[in-house]
């Protein structure tokens, strides 16, 4: 893999050290950029290392958005062909239990075959024959190509990518403040955790994707960036009851998504709301509500072992006031250009967004970067297999 | 809820610090190392990153004993009994806990794959266009294996070792090129059959169940050579 496109010489921080920094990072490079990553801790430490592990088809978001769930199947495809070592091989399947979720049905496939997700219908014999640990009580479901996706091992292909490429990446490095030249933003200033000291980073421009956290980073421009950190609580037990993803066939709600990974069962989520992004205490009522939810669907769970229970930060873009518009907000996702839209001149942020929709949320970025540098470089990032993750590690340790 | 105190190894002292942290049953070190890191000390380095098992990062050694802090529980180690958290002694540290496991993952052969078919309802239907359901692998490369291992000859080590096992597992007709990776110097022939590697595993690999069975195929195909070449 070479970089290709205008070699330029500008240089690009990008900030946070999660899917979407990865994704960016590598298609930065891929396009010919100089790009330096800054992570506050370990990569992939902030929501992308914790969530749950569900490779959206889409399916989940299309009664409300067919525009998301076309998106999330796109890059479901693009995906499996770019990284398939990061992501299991089996389906999800939207399980009526109740008659009410029965009559869910034509409204799901409605707008699934709107936004081309495929369906496939399972009357109660058959998803069964297929998932026998189910609730017997139901009635059928409808099978989506959702999947299991490592966490961790998914952003880190990218990360793989971007090295090879020469990106330079900087974890335990947290980014402190600006610095200015007028109203435009030349540089930042980060403590390097390993020295303990302070340095002065120069760049044409910063990219702020920091998730949950994107909004105090912003304050550290003066820029008010309405950003809802909103965690949730995931639940993992021992023991891989299903092969499937299992979902309600019902509008989004908590508790409603069972995903196998590896020898686990791991129920989630709920949601709340919290003024810091840092703060993902597990509330004590979750944990017996997630696993009522998973012993509602597969009964079994209920045999299993309880292996943790912890929560990641949602980065809904927006502000909000109440839990019920909190779960309104979109999920999609947004490149906020401060210098038109702020009157700072030289920074970008990402709000929103999927751990599955990280490499177009890239994309997106960089596309609004070239323009902004008047760079022409198409972006190649779905077209070439990413090295595996292992290959990150192969270019030795990172100083 | 209650409270307890924990030493955790600084770098720049070449010493522990003492931390006075919150738990219930469910608290595991690194929910404690994040309450220092966020209430005491945002500087204090450590890995993590899925906080259920699954990612590998954040092994650690608690009272001596290597852990994967995300799942070691506080209320598991009794109450008269000091924590203390220190960096895995064989990885290469960068600070406080942190480490950087570049020399551990290229212990691994660059072919090595990471999914296997599913072991749960194998007599259950499969969708259509697939042949059987795939699943991750249960080594999540944490190095727990690695560093618990008495022996410090320059090797592969117990995890790439296992890696190379499962590889034969799943393609029998490649077993000729993978017996001769592990029966390279540094592989096989420097276990001493410990198994300090399988107890500390977190996901059950048995690294070393592996290893030995490594070594007796290895064994096997030395004599079926030696064999043939007498018949020859
Ligand atoms: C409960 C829950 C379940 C979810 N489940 C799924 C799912 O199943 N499938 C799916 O596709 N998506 C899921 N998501 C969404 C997904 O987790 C997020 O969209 C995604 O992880 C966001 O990635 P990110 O890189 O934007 O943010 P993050 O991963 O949070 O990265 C931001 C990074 O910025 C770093 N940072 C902050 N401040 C600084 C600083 N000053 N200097 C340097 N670095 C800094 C942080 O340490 C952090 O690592 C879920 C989310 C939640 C909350
Ligand atoms: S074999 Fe077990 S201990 Fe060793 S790296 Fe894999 S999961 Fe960790
Ligand atoms: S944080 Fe992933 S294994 Fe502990």
């Amino acid at each position: 893999m070479q970089p290709m496109g205008n070699v330029s010489d500008t240089h690009v921080v990008v900030i946070g050290g999660g899917g979407t920094g990865a994704a960016i990072l590598y298609d930065l490079v891929q396009r010919g950029f100089k790009a330096t990553l800054f992570e506050r801790g370990e990569l992939t430490c902030g929501s992308t290392g914790r969530h749950h592990g569900l490779l959206h088809s889409g399916a989940r978001y299309v009664v409300k958005d067919r525009e998301v769930g076309r998106e999330c199947m796109n890059e479901v495809r693009i995906l499996k062909r770019i990284a398939p070592e990061a992501i299991e091989a089996n389906r999800g399947i939207f399980v009526a239990f109740t008659e009410e979720e029965e009559a869910y049905r034509e409204t799901f496939e409605e707008a699934c075959a709107e936004a081309d997700i495929p369906t496939q219908w399972l009357d109660a014999d058959e998803l069964l024959a297929m998932e026998p640990r189910l609730n017997p009580t139901l009635r059928g479901g409808v099978m989506v190509p959702d999947g299991t996706l490592d966490a961790y091992r998914l952003p880190m292909h990218f990360f793989a990518g971007a090295r090879q490429l020469g990106a330079v990446i900087r974890n335990f490095a947290r980014v402190e403040s600006f610095v200015f030249e007028g109203r435009r933003i030349a540089g930042v200033t980060v403590r390097d955790l390993r020295t303990g000291t302070d340095e002065t980073v120069a760049c044409d421009l910063v990219i702020n994707a920091t998730g949950g956290w994107a909004g105090k980073l912003a304050a550290m421009a003066d820029i008010n960036l309405p950003i809802t950190p909103a965690p949730g609580t995931m639940l993992a037990h021992q023991g891989r009851l299903v092969n499937n993803i299992i979902e309600r066939l019902r509008p989004a709600s908590d508790g409603d998504i069972l995903v196998p990974q590896r020898g686990l069962s791991i129920i989630g989520s709920t949601q709340w709301q919290s003024d810091d992004p840092d703060d993902c205490r597990v509330p004590d009522a979750d944990v017996e509500l997630l696993t009522n939810a998973a012993i509602d669907m597969v009964p079994d769970f209920k045999d299993t072992k309880y292996h943790k229970a912890w929560a990641a930060v949602r980065p809904l873009a927006g502000a909000s006031s109440t839990e019920e518009e909190g779960r309104e907000l979109s999920r999609d996702f947004e490149v906020r250009n401060h210098g038109t839209l702020d009157g700072v001149e030289g920074m970008l942020s990402l709000t929103g967004g999927k751990a599955t929709t990280l490499r177009i949320m890239g994309e997106k970025t960089v596309d609004v970067v070239c323009e902004m540098f008047d760079v022409e470089a198409s972006c190649r990032t779905a077209d070439e297999p990413l090295p595996n993750y292992r290959q990150f590690f192969r270019h030795g340790v990172l100083v | 809820m209650k409270e307890r105190t924990v030493a955790v190894y600084r770098t720049a002292k070449k010493a522990v610090d003492e931390f006075t942290v919150p738990y219930n049953e469910r608290t595991t070190i690194l929910d404690a190392l994040e309450y220092i890191r966020l209430q005491e000390d945002p500087d204090l380095m450590y890995r993590q990153s899925c906080h259920h098992g699954s990612c590998g990062t954040c092994g650690m050694a608690v009272n001596g004993e290597f852990v994967l802090s995300c799942i070691k529980r506080l209320a598991d180690i009794p109450e008269d009994q000091a924590v203390r958290i220190e960096p895995l002694p064989t990885m290469h540290q960068i600070g406080d806990l942190a480490f950087d496991p570049a020399g551990f993952f290229n212990e691994f052969p660059d072919d090595i794959t990471y999914k296997r078919v599913s072991d749960v309802n194998t007599d259950a239907a499969v969708p259509e266009d697939m042949e059987h359901y795939e699943r991750f692998e249960s080594c999540i490369e944490c190095g727990l294996c690695v560093t618990s291992c008495p022996v410090t000859v320059d090797w592969m080590g117990p995890a790439a070792l296992a890696s190379i096992h499962r590889m034969i597992e799943k393609n029998p007709d490649e077993a000729d090129t993978w017996l001769d990776r592990a029966a390279e110097k540094r592989g096989v022939e420097q276990c001493t059959k410990d198994f300090s590697c399988s107890r500390v595993c977190p996901t059950g690999v048995a690294p070393g169940k592996r290893i030995t069975l490594l070594g007796s195929m290895i064994k096997k195909r030395e004599k079926a050579r030696a064999s043939e070449e007498k018949q020859e």
